[in-house]
């Protein structure tokens, strides 16, 4: 029998329908403290007079602070070069409501929301920002030391850049030039398992870390930075999620409890309740995009003119990829020859946002592609027929200069033109990926071909 | 007042493994006496299905039946690294390495059948899981048997290792975003359309079909790839009509701190989906396989935005497209107002939620 191409069963398939598959949550260790935080009531303040001394006398209570860390900044992607920016708790100001602040490991749930209840901090509020189309206004609130938006892309530039061709030229150029405004929401992942994660310190001095996790290496390797230990002193175990989406990249609990579990010498459980998981929890981004494009009115696209403001929320995680990957994509599954991309990762008073199923291009998608069906009804063209005829090639070439080598858009959109009875010209119902020639090479496209075969 | 239907599409494409790549992923293989295979692989699976995927990749990759695979990847002392399951990347990448694995474990069996069927192994092939002379099916040893020699006989481990890793891609013109290297794998490609009912009385949108397309590659699972391009559709259609976590954004208030208050697609919701695959291999992944994991939110939003159009002639294009936003439209239309600026040759269209309009720092436009 072939295994490639089979029906399989899911390997975890029956455990799952019978609730037989052991999560996190299912871990059972006898003698295990609870853990609760502490968070910011406010959107953005200035902190003082954090006082852990009520909650720290009380019976079988252990407390964590920004003190407590021996690495308190350790950025998502400080592998890659981008700066961190975000404590594991909160030190002197907080950026968001929720934010963690203090973490306590109690020997019940209710010790535990006890010990929370008995920390306290003064909170000096200061003016908040949520709007990124006001965050670059001369009278707009300063949310971070270093601004209100990213600034360490490429040599320290504040922005993410796209280039190609002749951008004035193709809008000159152009006979038409439509221009609009997407904004996709914020999204909660939602999975049904909360954020949850249980530490166990060893006899022999490691932790063992059961955690929901996508990435068990990634979530080891920012412990690890945090709380400076060799990856020999950490276990991760894991590897079965129940609903990630995006969301469990993010190692929310496991460093916290990894502290509590050496501070207690006890095992530490933190399960997230599901208002946490709505209200604390990183979200999709929301995004602001303007897009214009300078179009032919017999249906070529000549340019293409764009801006983007990613609202990160208050820190940056994994933003600045998220951004750099939706640049790289914003056009879509076409060949525009000429373009002018600027996107900025601007921050904001909201949680922080983090990647989500198709980070960075599910926002770009909605946007230029929504965007086409405008430019169709503009131009009076055949909205498959327009995207057919701009549709990427083999030699076209992507934003990067890129050639692409096999792209699937033409016959993708055959299939659905097919599937729901769109009648197509000859012209188009047979089109293929062919590299472009006569009708389909214009003199514009012509400077933009690369060889495949170079890569 | 009218129930009215409109029809939308969308033509999509996303890169499978991480943006500038540089994300490795590593398995180890080792063989049980009687021939059971153990995978060991650090790729978390967040019910996307790669213990099946990477369990079948080892199996067809070794010659062996599915049953005999058993798969890993519960914690990091066992599992060597795999950069995580994100980017659409557990197929793909996580598994290449247990293919490149398995291939080392194929070759070691044939190594070791072929000193028992005094054949040299270049002219042995695994068959369900018995080792044959090609040509001469006649003359046979059953992997269990090779196992067995290996470890009682030859005093040898039959295991292989593999790793995946596609050099990072570095800007290297940050004025333009020009790179050194391809900064994707293999692309994968889907277009979908919309069919909606959009009710202008209560500005109520229901999705009532999505014809979805993907190239795929090659369907490892096809059971499994249908499940997540259906699941990724009815993320879409949340994204395109249900879901928001700050519904007066940009203001963060009236966050709904609950199911009940925050609304992701029930049932009661999902349209009829036909799906269509198509296999374009790419040259790089396993068995020709891309990755579509991500990928399947993004096309139904568009199109049924668009569909929205079609159906009662208003854009929104603020997400979701909750009865609220189609009830202002439709307002805003009746008076009069809602259509583009027309200026010569520019149109333009949403002026009212432009940084030209509510800011004042930073500004877009066609002859900016």
């Amino acid at each position: 029998m072939k295994a490639v191409g089979a029906r399989v069963p899911r390997y975890d398939g029956i455990a799952h329908a019978t609730g037989r598959t052991v999560f996190v949550d299912d871990v059972r260790i006898p003698g295990t403290l609870w853990v609760k935080a502490f968070r910011s009531p406010v959107h953005n303040a200035m902190m003082t007079n954090l006082d852990t001394s009520k909650a720290e006398a009380m019976k079988g209570v252990h407390v964590i602070t920004s003190e407590s860390v021996p690495l308190l900044e350790y950025g998502h992607l400080s592998a890659l070069g981008i700066p961190a920016d975000e404590p594991l708790l909160a030190k002197d100001e907080v950026r968001y409501l929720g934010q963690p602040i203090a973490v306590v490991a109690a020997p019940s749930e209710e010790a535990a929301m006890a010990a929370v209840a008995a920390i306290t901090a003064d909170f000096e509020e200061q003016p908040a920002l949520f709007d990124v189309r006001k965050a670059f206004d001369a009278d707009a609130p300063v949310i971070h030391d270093k601004g209100n938006w990213y600034t360490h892309f490429e040599d320290e530039m504040d922005r993410r850049q796209i280039r190609k061709g002749n951008i004035e030229e193709a809008f000159d150029r152009a006979d038409l030039i439509v221009q609009g405004v997407y904004r996709p929401a914020a999204i909660e992942h939602a999975p049904i398992e909360t954020q949850v994660c249980q530490v166990v310190p060893e006899a022999n001095g490691r932790l063992t870390i059961y955690s929901c996790t996508q990435a068990l290496y990634f979530s080891m390797g920012v412990v690890a930075a945090h709380l400076q230990l060799p990856l020999n002193k950490l276990k991760v175990v894991g590897g079965t999620v129940g609903g990630g989406f995006g969301g469990k990249v993010d190692t929310a609990t496991e460093t916290m409890c990894a502290l509590l579990a050496q501070k207690s010498g006890k095992p530490v459980k933190w399960r997230w309740t599901r208002e946490e998981e709505f209200l604390c929890s990183s979200t999709r981004a929301p995004w602001h995009m303007e897009v214009a494009d300078a179009v032919t009115k017999d249906g070529w696209i000549l340019g293409r003119k764009m801006l983007t403001l990613h609202d990160a929320g208050a820190y940056s995680r994994f933003s600045p990829y998220g951004l750099t990957k939706h640049s790289f994509h914003h056009t879509g599954a076409y060949s525009i020859p000429n373009l002018e991309f600027n996107g900025y990762v601007v921050y904001t008073n909201r949680t922080p946002t983090t990647a989500m199923r198709g980070f960075g291009v599910t926002s770009v998608s909605f946007a230029t592609e929504t965007h086409m069906s405008r430019i169709a009804l503009e131009l009076g063209i055949d909205p498959f027929e327009l995207r057919l005829k701009n549709a990427n090639r083999i030699g076209d070439t992507s934003p990067n200069q890129i050639p692409y080598t096999d792209p699937s858009t033409v016959p993708t959109i055959l299939a659905i033109a097919d599937a729901v009875g769109h009648d197509l010209t000859p012209e188009y119902a047979g089109m293929t990926p062919a590299p472009r020639s006569g009708d389909l090479l214009p003199e514009h496209l012509v400077g933009q071909l690369g060889n495949p075969e170079a890569h | 007042m009218a129930v009215k239907t409109g029809r939308g599409f969308a033509a999509i494409e996303y890169p499978t493994g991480m943006n500038q790549n540089g994300d490795p992923s590593q398995a180890w293989i080792k063989v049980k006496p009687d021939g059971r295979i153990d995978v060991f692989a650090g790729t978390s699976d967040i019910g996307n299905g790669s213990k099946t995927i990477q369990s079948q990749i080892v199996a067809e990759t070794i010659g062996v039946p599915y049953e005999w695979i058993t798969y890993d990847n519960s914690n990091t002392d066992s599992s060597p690294v795999c950069t995580g399951t994100f980017a659409s990347r557990a197929t793909f990448v996580a598994g290449k390495a247990v293919e490149k694995a398995a291939e080392n474990v194929r070759q070691k069996i044939l190594e070791i059948a072929g000193k028992e069927l005094e054949i040299d192994p270049s002219d042995l092939e695994i068959i369900d899981g018995e080792v044959i002379a090609k040509g001469a099916p006649q003359k046979k040893i059953s992997v269990p048997d090779v196992a067995a020699a290996a470890t009682w006989g030859y005093g040898e481990l039959i295991t292989g290792t593999g790793a995946q890793l596609k050099p990072y891609a570095t800007i290297v013109e940050p004025e333009t975003g020009k790179v050194d290297l391809p900064p994707h794998s293999a692309i994968s490609y889907a277009s979908c359309a919309a069919e909606v009912e959009v009710d202008d009385e209560t500005g109520t949108v229901t999705v009532t079909r999505l014809w979805q397309c993907y190239d795929v590659g090659k369907a490892i699972n096809p059971t499994l790839v249908e499940g997540q391009i259906e699941g990724g559709a009815v993320q879409g259609l949340g994204l395109g009509i249900l879901e928001n976590c700050y519904p007066y954004y940009p203001s963060v208030e009236h966050r709904g701190g609950q199911f009940g208050a925050y609304l992701v697609p029930g049932m009661v919701d999902l349209p009829q989906i036909d799906t269509l695959i198509i296999e374009n291999p790419s040259s790089d992944g396993p068995y020709g396989a891309k990755g579509i994991g991500e990928m399947a939110n993004n096309a139904q939003p568009p199109a049924i935005a668009t569909a929205v159009f079609d159906a009662v002639g208003v854009w929104v294009t603020e997400l979701p497209i909750t009865p609220e936003r189609v009830l202002r439209a439709l307002q805003e239309k009746a008076a009069g107002g809602g259509a583009p600026k027309r200026d010569g040759k520019t149109v333009i269209f949403d002026s009212n939620l432009s940084v030209n309009t509510v800011g004042t720092g930073i500004a877009f436009g066609a002859a900016a």
